[in-house]
């Protein structure tokens, strides 16, 4: 049995230590938001949180996260703290109509809350290359810099 | 003039009446039988939509979703005409059910294809509940409106939920009174040309939109497919899964037995989990007796060099005149000969399929761009009757074109039938990309002869490539003009543009090295985003050679004579819009300051109207480009694209499939392609194989050129006039041309002779 926590919920999974987190979440978890896109870690479609870092869940073994706390698009609104039902990028997504396919977004999404994690104002290049190993095969990236600017807007408004 | 027949109506017609022979019934078009379906759960004055008792317009959408909020834009059709009130419309897409007709997401043709569909079906439920409700008012109908969802007299109105529920709209409707229905004036239209948030969007942000990879059945195992190693010719002499077996988790391996003959030596790995499939699929030991293609992207390019310089070869798609003689007796022709190399995919959820059976009735749940030819391909493998075949509709991570003819789902619906236990099929990345439907690699030759102004005398257009159509539907080739032969339309769509020409002639050649080695398939922008390419390169070669300004050449030739001029209602004005949009572009990018531009930089112009000359989106494009000379690396500053679609069903949508497609279309241009050795793609991964990142997006200037016309196509329109405009700014950059794509910076060095 390995143990750690999945959107502040406590979860023991009966897996082999090599499964790779995504599968966990998906199939044992059945919390699909995560996708599946190359399988080694060059598309981000399966992008997680690991105690606060983006990691490529199609590449972390599961025992890797043993005693961590991870988060999934499912559990990304809550880690705004603020009782919303979606988390500042989130609304930013819908605000500017992000999505085409959607298939990427979880993890854009995703990555761009561990990029606002570090980097609360980051500037055009600063989104361009922290969002550099995600891909949108649709190619809305424009929409997706746009929100990302929008979000940290937000949330530099609400911490004022 | 002769001229392929065979458009998108031929092919759509086509369609239906083999899909009557199958048992399908094309959607609302059978004569006889009337429309107004009054039930329990509410009127439906045609199969497009039903209104529930509680007032909610339940829109039936059999088109894909894949990117384009095809939904939202749909409804806002069936909205408009109704005058319902947006916040009561839901969407939902159906599952394959014959009376939907043909069902099929391709071409940039949905929201084009169901325009007078839907707005006739909208206009009669309008119709219908004026009159119901105009009783219940007890008011002349003359004197009553219909607005958000309303019959209204004065001050006094009465709902659609109350009318309908009342079970007092009755009235039905023959597909005489659909036809003879006015629709609105477009001075009346409250929903289209104008915004809405897309339905689909909310579900997209929070992880709840199911794919097909999402769905889950209970008792359900994981595969991944074992395959051979070309795309043909393989069959399993023997194998061995004595490493898989001591697996835990490990099931089976299942041979897959096709009688389709679609998956020739597969195996399918199964298990408790996907990684244990497809650590599994890894282990298992195959030997195979092989006799299949497995030719390189040079000996596929070679062919079609050959190919397109062998006279004998190729059907004809349009000619007038005799430009051959022309050309043969001109002091001075310009000749050019363009290639492209095989490109993927790539969308991003990969190739799956879950199937299982439940009492007598299979079910598939899988992304599907064309039901109406992979559903009769399943049932044909499983050994069933069509009417015992199921295919769920979910999101799909990406089409693109890939979803459409979708083979892969006969090795899932095999191996569930052998399993007795309902599978889900996941392919890896790399089984997904090497039995990919690539955009086969093209080689294309164009000849013209002008006179001194630069009047277009002789033209003559040649193209070798793969041919989807003749690999996945070859009952629908098109008979070549002449009589001799066969053409694939979507092979070579495009390649009849909009400018004046005395005489020509329009021909492809089916490249059968290709064949023998992939399936070549529909990549987004098909054959427009290479004879585009072509066309707007030699065109620009021209305006040089002829010491002239391309956007001024270009202009000249686009008199709007003839067949050139348009028709009504699908391409109203012709190249009279396509003159428009490149006067817009060239404001907006600023083209006449270009000379000014520092060296190294260049501005290039091309135009498109993909996807076909009976559906134009008419496109102008400008890029500007840095070329760094000692490196041969171009950066693309600035794409500016004027854009004239018709009327915006969604216009949000609309530019948001305009901002994909011009970066696909950059990603076409200078990022993507694969080569072939030994019958499969080099680049079976994302590592190696690398569209655009957010990195690479330059500034992108659109803008709509909006009027009522019809709506026409968006999803790949927006692709095809990017790479030759870049081309075309390299050129004016660096004088030098490259004319293959992608433009890799060492084809730059090679032109500069460095």
């Amino acid at each position: 049995m390995i143990s750690f926590l999945v959107n502040n919920v406590d979860v023991q999974v009966d897996a082999p230590g090599d499964t790779p987190l995504l599968w966990i979440l998906r199939d044992w978890l059945n919390l699909t938001g995560t996708k599946f896109g190359c399988g080694v870690a060059q598309c981000g479609a399966c992008t997680v949180h690991v105690d606060d870092q983006a990691r490529r869940s199609c590449v972390t073994p599961v025992a890797s996260v043993a005693g961590s706390a991870v988060t999934t698009v499912e559990g990304l609104a809550a880690t705004a703290g603020d009782g919303r039902e979606l988390h500042p990028l989130q609304a930013a997504w819908i605000e500017v109509q992000a999505p085409q396919c959607g298939y990427c977004q979880s993890g854009q999404l995703m990555q761009a809350a561990a990029l606002l994690g570090e980097t609360p104002d980051p500037s055009d290049d600063d989104i361009r290359n922290g969002m550099a190993a995600n891909l949108c095969r649709c190619m809305a990236y424009v929409r997706i810099q746009k929100a990302i600017k929008l979000a940290a807007q937000s949330q530099n408004g609400g911490r004022k | 003039m002769s001229a392929v027949d065979v458009t998108r109506r031929w092919f759509l017609a086509s369609l239906g009446s083999a899909a009557v022979a199958t048992g399908f019934l094309p959607g609302g078009a059978q004569a006889g039988p009337l429309f107004g379906d009054v039930s329990s759960r509410g009127y439906s004055p045609t199969l497009w939509y039903e209104i529930s008792g509680d007032g909610r317009i339940l829109v039936h959408v059999t088109r894909a979703e894949m990117g384009q909020h095809i939904g939202t834009a749909l409804a806002r059709i069936v909205a408009e005409e109704l005058e319902a009130n947006w916040d009561h419309v839901e969407v939902v897409h159906v599952d394959t059910d014959p009376r939907w007709g043909v069902m099929i997401t391709g071409g940039s043709w949905s929201v084009h294809k169901s325009f007078d569909q839907l707005s006739r079906a909208g206009a009669a439920g309008r119709i219908a509940l004026l009159e119901a409700g105009a009783r219940m008012l007890g008011a002349p109908l003359k004197d009553c409106v219909a607005r958000a969802s309303e019959v209204r007299h004065g001050a006094r109105a009465i709902s659609y939920a109350d009318i309908v529920s009342s079970g007092s709209v009755t009235r039905q409707f023959t597909e005489e009174d659909l036809k003879a229905i006015a629709l609105k004036p477009a001075s009346e239209r409250r929903f289209l040309n104008r915004d809405a948030a897309a339905r689909d969007v909310p579900s997209k942000v929070n992880g709840t939109a199911v794919y097909g990879i999402d769905r889950k059945v209970d008792g359900m195992v994981f595969a991944r497919p074992v395959l051979p190693p070309t795309r043909y010719g393989n069959s399993i002499v023997s194998w061995d899964d004595g490493a898989a077996r001591k697996l835990p988790g490990y099931l089976s391996t299942v041979v897959i037995d096709d009688p389709t003959g679609t998956c020739q030596g597969w195996l399918v790995a199964v298990a408790e989990s996907w990684p244990v499939a497809a650590k599994a699929a890894d282990l298992i030991a195959v030997s195979y007796r092989s006799d299949g293609g497995a030719a390189s992207e040079d000996q596929m390019l070679a062919e079609g060099a050959r190919l397109v310089e062998n006279p004998t070869t190729g059907g004809i798609f349009f000619q007038e005149g005799a430009p051959l003689m022309r050309i043969a007796e001109a002091d001075a022709l310009h000749e050019g000969v363009y290639r492209t190399h095989t490109v993927l995919h790539m969308h991003l959820e990969a190739l799956n399929a879950l199937a299982w059976q439940d009492g007598s009735t299979w079910h598939v749940h899988a992304g599907n761009q064309w039901q109406s030819v992979t559903l009769p391909l399943v049932a044909e493998a499983l050994g069933i009757d069509q009417a015992d075949l199921v295919f769920e509709t979910s999101y799909l991570g990406g089409g693109f074109g890939r979803r459409l003819y979708c083979e892969y789902i006969v090795p899932a619906a095999l191996a569930a039938k052998k399993m007795g236990r309902p599978v889900k099929l996941i392919f890896a990345r790399s089984d997904d990309t090497k039995f990919d439907q690539p955009r086969s690699p093209t080689v294309q030759r164009l000849r013209s002869v002008t006179d001194g102004r630069g009047a277009l005398l002789a033209y003559d257009h040649r193209c070798a490539s793969g041919w989807p159509t003749r690999s996945i539907v070859p009952e629908f080739l098109a008979p070549s003009a002449d009589g001799h032969g066969t053409v694939d339309v979507f092979a070579i769509n495009g390649a009849g543009h909009l400018y004046d020409t005395a005489s020509q002639r329009i021909q492809a050649i089916c490249n059968d090295v290709v064949h023998a080695t992939m399936l070549p398939g529909y990549l987004r922008s098909v054959a427009p985003g290479y004879t585009t390419w072509a066309v707007e390169t030699h065109i620009d070669e021209l305006a040089h050679k002829l010491g002239r300004d391309p956007a001024e050449y270009r202009r000249a030739l686009l008199g709007a004579k003839g067949r050139n001029g348009g028709a009504a209602p699908h391409a109203v004005g012709g190249a009279n819009r396509l003159r428009a949009v490149l006067e817009r572009v060239l404001e907006k990018a600023g083209w006449s300051a270009r000379e000014a531009l520092p060296p190294g930089k260049g501005m290039g112009l091309a135009l498109g109207t993909g996807q076909e000359r009976d559906m134009p989106t008419w496109i102008a494009t400008v890029a500007q480009v840095f070329v760094d000379v000692s490196s041969g690396a171009v950066t693309v500053e600035r794409l500016t694209s004027v854009v004239d679609a018709g009327t915006l069903a969604h216009p949000d949508g609309a530019l948001a499939q305009v901002e994909g497609s011009m970066l696909w279309g950059l990603s076409l241009a200078l990022f993507e392609s694969t080569e072939y050795e030994k019958g499969l793609p080099r680049d079976l991964n994302l590592d190696t194989y690398t569209p655009v990142r957010m990195t690479d997006v330059p500034e992108l200037d659109i803008e709509f050129l909006r009027n009522d016309h019809m709506p026409v196509g968006l999803g790949e329109p927006g692709v095809i006039s990017i790479a030759p405009a870049i081309g075309n700014a390299i050129f004016a950059a660096i004088g030098d041309r490259v004319c293959h794509l992608p433009i890799r910076p060492e084809a730059i060095r090679a032109a500069m002779g460095a």
